[in-house]
């Protein structure tokens, strides 16, 4: 054998189980996807099957105009959940991991991070079953405390259900964040720090002039994970809520799923959300390419 | 790092802060852990927040045994070893085609698995599932396994790549120069090389499998190759009024995990933040 056929076969062999995995299970289903969306598919053998037509947008009209806004309510609580991120767990991560980073305390750091890190390794669906016994329901530890003031309190249905859906995300994911900024605090060349101090500057200034003009792309980075997180959001709902009560909680791939999988199938809605879903990813990867880009030096 | 620009007081107050949050994140898989040795009657009458007067082990037995999670538990360890073993194994075979051979089409490749990342599995779902019955594995232990290994592999060739382009060329053309093949020199050299970045890819491929519910859920029927999450999920529903044993079905699902966890706190937070910071 040629030392060029050799690499040639090498290449194939080492890339290609791989590549050929990939590209079934990710990549065609994909574009399948799409497709699919854009026919009156709705069950059924789908190969060879002469009732499948192609009916153009159909269903996306259907899905953006039909009258219970579903659509909109699952949007919005997906926008909820990309809040909680920005205003919540990254301020909150980000403040947690500098304060590690700057050992501002010296003792007991692992112990904090390890911690604090802890429910983002539990499984969602886990912890959704759990805090709709801990926090939902009449024999809640949420209502054993709210009795302990009030012992003649009485369980009623929450009104803005999404708001301990919300807590809880934001009790997963904090950590999370908190390890993405730690990892990358810990990247800043020490030496700058030790020069600024030895000019006589101030932790604030530190803080302001050096570590948060460093951490600007990780920000948006976190950002981007932040949307990204909140379209795979699905375990933690549908095991605390099960998106209601009347679909209030329910974010896109839940109510992608509901369409498709449970009562009567509606799979042109379900792959016309999915399609959004897709759509919101790839813009995100592009968006994601730029920053990285655009601040790529200082992720490295 | 002196700690001069730091007040006794914003010390107490750090600490106290960071206390608080220490304790929020683990008091209620505590308080889980406790209330799964109560009775249903116990925990329905007595404070919730207490800590059992008499510890009860029934409902593991019965969690274990009747509730099915012995079968649970071993399908969740066959789909984590074997998925993991295959994610590390091929992307580290296509990390080395990718960072070390090269080929004019290895932007392009390499590319799509980047963008594998950021995408969501929910949004292909229902190509997923259709394809999955079309070749008659619904329902089987390779329907599960063929989509865990491929959604494990973006992540796992991207890394791989990524640690394999900072190999040194001159080592592999060393080996070259003694006539060994590419194949040769993965296996032998390369391969062992890449152990660290394989630990760490073990480790997110392990926990996001054994964590893994949706598509578990949707593509098996029954018990029988169902894992633990998916267990639950259905367990939750038939046992929900039943809390002692609900609780104790929670327990032996997080058991394993906060174990493995407690191991390897360290490596899981390495590869978190490896994984995630550059999408």
């Amino acid at each position: 054998m040629t030392i060029k056929g050799e690499k040639r076969l090498s290449y194939m062999v080492l890339a290609l189980p791989a590549v050929i995995i990939y590209l079934a299970v990710v990549a065609f289903p994909t574009i399948f996807s799409v497709l699919l969306s854009l026919t009156n598919y709705n069950g059924g053998p789908i190969f060879g099957n002469s009732d499948i037509q192609f009916v153009g947008f159909k269903s996306y009209i259907w899905m953006f105009t039909e009258p219970t806004g579903n659509f909109y309510t699952s949007l919005l609580n997906n926008m909820y959940i990309v809040g909680v991120s920005v205003f919540g767990q990254i301020p909150l991560g980000f403040a947690m991991a500098y304060i590690l980073s700057r050992k501002l305390i010296k003792t007991g750091t692992r112990f904090f991070q390890s911690m604090i890190f802890l429910p983002y390794v539990i499984s969602p669906i886990i912890i959704g079953v759990l805090f709709k016994a801990f926090i939902m329901g009449p024999h809640s530890v949420y209502m054993e405390i709210v009795r302990t003031f009030n012992p003649d309190a009485v369980f009623t249905l929450n009104t803005r259900p999404m708001i301990p859906v919300l807590l809880v995300i934001l009790w997963m994911f904090t950590g999370f964040y908190m390890i993405i900024f730690l990892a990358n605090m810990q990247r800043i060349d020490p030496a700058i720090i030790e020069a600024a101090r030895i000019d006589g500057a101030k932790e604030g200034r530190i803080l302001y002039h050096i570590i948060l003009p460093a951490m600007t792309g990780v920000i948006i980075t976190c950002a981007i994970l932040a949307i990204s997180g909140s379209l795979r959001t699905f375990d933690l709902i549908y095991a605390m809520t099960s998106g209601g009560p009347a679909g209030q909680t329910r974010v896109l791939s839940l109510y992608m799923y509901q369409s498709a999988f449970q009562g009567s199938a509606n799979y042109p809605l379900a792959n016309a959300i999915s399609t959004v879903m897709v759509l919101i990813s790839v813009i995100l990867i592009v968006v994601t390419r730029r920053v990285g880009r655009i601040f790529g030096g200082k992720e490295e | 790092m002196d700690n001069r620009s730091v007040s006794i007081v914003t010390k107490v107050f750090i600490y106290l802060v960071m206390s608080v949050f220490a304790v929020l994140s683990i008091y209620p898989i505590f308080w889980l852990l406790l209330q799964s040795f109560k009775t249903n009657q116990v925990y329905l009458t007595t404070n919730k927040l207490s800590f059992p007067a008499e510890w009860f082990f029934g409902n593991y037995e019965f969690v274990w045994v009747r509730g099915g999670f012995s079968t649970f538990f071993s399908n969740s360890v066959i789909y984590a070893v074997i998925t993991v073993v295959l994610v590390v194994l091929l992307s580290n075979m296509a990390g080395f085609a990718f960072a070390k051979i090269r080929y004019k089409i290895t932007p392009l490749l390499h590319g799509l698995f980047v963008v594998g990342i950021l995408l969501t599995i929910q949004s292909i779902l229902i190509p997923l599932f259709l394809m999955v019955n079309a070749v008659g594995l619904y329902n089987t232990r390779l329907g599960v396994l063929i989509p865990y290994i491929g959604l494990g592999l973006p992540m796992g060739v991207y890394l791989c790549t990524d640690f394999m382009k900072g190999i040194h060329d001159e080592l592999l053309e060393a080996a070259r120069i003694d006539g060994a093949g590419f194949l040769k020199i993965f296996a032998r050299i390369v391969f062992p090389m890449c152990a660290p970045v394989s630990v760490t890819l073990a480790i997110i491929t392990f926990t996001a499998t054994w964590n893994e519910f949706i598509l578990m859920n949707l593509m098996t029927a029954g018990d029988k190759y169902k894992a633990i999450p998916a267990a639950v999920g259905r367990f939750a529903g038939t046992l929900g009024s039943d809390y002692g044993k609900l609780f104790t079905s929670l327990s032996i699902s997080l058991i394993p995990i906060l174990i493995f966890y407690l191991i390897f706190r360290n490596q899981i937070t390495k590869g978190v933040a490896a994984g995630s910071v550059k999408g």
